[in-house]
């Protein structure tokens, strides 16, 4: 095959911003070459660079041998679909596709042998007359291509043509670019955010971020062998877990061994490792390589995505002391007032103030036609020392109500496999508080000032798991235990076999399945 | 009202109508009135063109500026429209009293003056609000700049020339007082006609004859430019 398309460093700024950071890439003659990467990756500006929209800062393109940099859009041997198609609104189908052959001053008859055969390969025959603004998304699609491909373009330039249309559209559209590529023969270059998109259509991806490439391959080697964990992520669905490689073909995660056919890394060099959903399998307990706990089942039409918990996150467990309702009723003002005794945290006590106080013993007053009452007086007097002090709120017409504030040193449990804490405190509510909470667990893990941090460097770890054994709909009075844990080694997998969520099984891949990945580097 | 008074004779009451059509007739017979009918339409004529020829560049080049050089063109623009036109018309008066230029040309500068803006404003807004991706589509699919607007820009910024030939011819056939302000007093239009019967003489019933007349050749200018908006937009 014949290089038709040679981008040499191309860079190009906009406002001092890097756009493109040295492109280089071949383009073969016949490919179907699909530039993939999310919005801002400076995909579009590449192909707008190629279509003569553009000129870049530095670098060559060269096309067909030469060199195309100074020749204006119109000169070039390329022809682009517009993201929005671009159909002349004040010209019928016929024209807008005739409109390029028109300027070349070709005869009237052969202009409509092309047009007519165009209208044939998209599909539209008899649809000549019409007003473009009165077609359907599909069909301006497709006079959008014919209009390009009329003129025998060496490349055509497609600018996430795709977009607008719904999906079912979409995937016929696909399989019809595909055809139509291989019946004209000439060379697509194709933009799209959608990875499922590039992967149906391509003969060659190239994987973009930020203004560098970051693979170029095949559908099936950007998929089976990503270079990084960006490509994995952006290629589908993937396990991608921290490892490292003890020695070649040996590669080590959770403090386990295993085999695989990854080679040459540097001994016990950190690496990524991604295991697709797809092939993993569920077995039954210590049958597979690993063992788990089912989290949830997710029903996705041809298979089923289970999450598997292979070890578990790190975990506090708090009391939470539930009472009865005890509003103050103070009839001479018609006024009611509640408030909650609280826990605080020992290094909270310095930065408390009125507001907090409130806020933490959620202190409400109300009149007896329901409307809100402020709280006009917080007096407290909390010292810096583990202990029991009293809390009054009362509002302007003397309504009050005494709480306890319970000063307690911080506990937090850590887990040093997993280089997590996790801290959480004891807490009262009401039986009201707790059945008028729209999102409990929320409410909970704030109730409890639950918070977890990484050991390794401080950073914050997300609460992802909330436990507890209580119907909140009908709670009464007495002690709940609530658990906070963090997140542990979850395996995603897409399987047509149907598992109980809370099972206990076991999870087994081969060793070809493992795909280890250099770190990327920062 | 008018219709009433343009086919009744003078100074009869509301109770003695006495109808007639020496109004018009009286029109048509003296060849100073349809004189001073054509002189009107050729004057809001060559004004109209005149502003196609200035205005169409000039809202061409605004609408290729970025946002914020457009936004203070288009307030420069509007800018003058919030003084009188009488006002205004005073101004050039001023300046225009002792040039060495003829009558004529005085009352054109006049007119232009005053109706440009509408002309650039409608052209403007055709301009602005037409999808630059279709320039980008054009020069993709071999047209050079000047074939683009050829091709594309002006067959899309037509609705936007009829509309401006219609607020711009429509009110410089009736306009009267620019004509008489810069045009000494041998410039007389029929707008000056109309004035002068209502005003000065006093003759509502030929005064309402001429003004059906006029009303009638707006009527039938604006049928004419409606007709080509059609057509242009057949055309398509």
């Amino acid at each position: 095959m014949k290089k038709l398309i040679q981008f040499k460093n191309i860079v190009k700024q906009f406002d001092g911003q890097v756009v493109l950071k040295g492109i280089n890439l071949d383009i073969y003659e016949n490919e179907f070459v699909t530039l993939l990467g999310p919005s801002g990756c400076g995909k579009t500006t590449l192909l707008r660079i190629l279509g003569g929209f553009l000129e870049q800062d530095q670098g060559q393109v060269i096309f067909d041998g030469e060199d195309i940099t100074n020749t204006p859009a119109y000169k070039r041997d390329i022809n682009t679909v517009f993201q929005k198609y671009a159909l002349f609104p004040h010209l019928n189908v016929y024209d807008n596709i005739a409109f390029g052959l028109k300027l070349k001053k070709i005869s009237k008859d052969i202009i409509e042998q092309k047009v007519n055969r165009m209208l044939s390969l998209v599909g539209l025959e008899g649809y000549g007359k019409r007003d473009v603004t009165q077609l359907s998304g599909g069909q301006q699609q497709r006079v959008a291509i014919a209009r390009a491909l009329v003129n025998e373009p060496g490349v055509l330039l497609l600018d996430e043509p795709l977009g607008a249309l719904d999906l079912k559209l979409r995937k016929e559209m696909q399989l019809e670019l595909k055809k139509i590529q291989k019946e004209v023969g000439i060379t697509f270059i194709f933009v799209t955010h959608d990875q499922e998109e590039a992967l149906t259509m391509s003969d060659k991806i190239v994987v973009m971020k930020n203004g560098e490439i970051q693979q170029i391959g095949s559908p099936e080697e950007i998929y089976n062998e990503p270079e990084n964990e960006y490509v994995a992520r952006f290629i589908g669905e993937s396990n991608i877990i921290d490892g490292k490689m003890i020695q070649d073909y040996v590669v080590e995660f959770d403090e386990k061994k295993y085999d695989c056919v990854d080679f040459g890394f540097k001994e016990n060099e950190e690496v990524d490792i991604v295991i697709r959903p797809e092939d993993i399998d569920i077995v039954a307990r210590n049958h597979g390589l690993l063992n788990g706990e089912v989290k949830s089942v997710l029903f996705k039409g041809v298979h089923y995505e289970i999450i598997v918990e292979t070890v578990s996150g790190t975990s506090k467990t708090v009391t939470m002391h539930v009472l009865g309702n005890k509003d103050i009723v103070n009839d001479a003002a018609k006024e009611k007032i509640s408030a909650s005794d609280f826990y605080l945290d020992l290094e909270d006590v310095d930065s408390l103030n009125n507001s907090e106080v409130i806020a933490r013993a959620n202190a409400q007053a109300w009149d007896f036609d329901n409307e809100d009452i402020s709280i006009s007086k917080v007096s407290y007097n909390v010292l810096n020392a583990k202990g029991q002090y009293p809390c009054t709120f009362t509002t302007a017409n003397g309504t009050s109500i005494t709480v306890t504030i319970t000063v307690v040193e911080p506990v937090y449990t850590e887990d040093v496999n997993n280089e997590e804490a996790v801290q959480a405190f004891d807490f009262y509510k009401t039986v009201d508080e707790i059945k008028e909470s729209i999102a409990l667990d929320t409410d909970l893990k704030r109730w409890a000032n639950a918070t977890a941090w990484s050991l390794e460097d401080d950073s914050r770890v997300e609460i992802w798991d909330v436990k507890y054994d209580f119907d909140e709909e009908n709670i009464v009075e007495g002690d709940y235990k609530i658990t906070f844990a963090t997140k542990g080694r979850e395996f995603k997998i897409h399987t047509t076999d149907y598992v109980e969520v809370n099972a206990k099984v076991g999870l087994k891949f081969s060793k070809e399945d493992i795909h280890v990945m250099s770190k990327m580097g920062f | 009202m008018i219709i009433l008074y343009a086919f009744t004779t003078k100074g009869n009451s509301v109770l003695t109508l006495q109808f007639t059509f020496s109004n018009f007739t009286r029109f048509f017979e003296d060849s100073i009135f349809p004189n001073v009918l054509v002189r009107s339409l050729r004057l809001a004529f060559f004004t109209t063109v005149a502003c196609i020829i200035l205005g169409y560049p000039c809202a061409y080049f605004i609408s290729k500026l970025n946002v914020s050089k457009r936004n203070m063109m288009i307030l420069l623009i509007t800018f003058p429209m919030w003084t009188n036109m009488l006002v205004r018309t005073y101004a050039w008066r001023g300046l225009l009293l002792n040039m060495p230029i003829s009558n004529e040309l005085k009352v054109y500068i006049g007119m232009i003056y005053n109706f440009i803006p509408f002309m650039i404003l409608q052209v403007y807004t055709s301009l602005a609000k037409m999808d630059q991706s279709l320039l980008s589509a054009s020069a993709d699919l071999g047209a050079n700049r000047f074939q683009t607007f050829l091709k594309v820009t002006l067959p899309l910024s037509l609705p936007g020339v009829i509309t401006g030939i219609t607020l711009v011819f429509l009110p410089a056939v009736s306009s009267f007082f620019i004509p008489k302000l810069l045009g000494g007093g041998d410039y007389v239009l029929i707008g000056n006609l109309i004035e002068h019967y209502f005003v000065s003489t006093g003759d509502w019933n030929f005064g309402s004859a001429i003004s059906l007349i006029m009303a009638f050749v707006i009527l039938a200018s604006m049928y004419l430019t409606k007709k080509l908006d059609k057509d242009v937009k057949e055309a398509k």
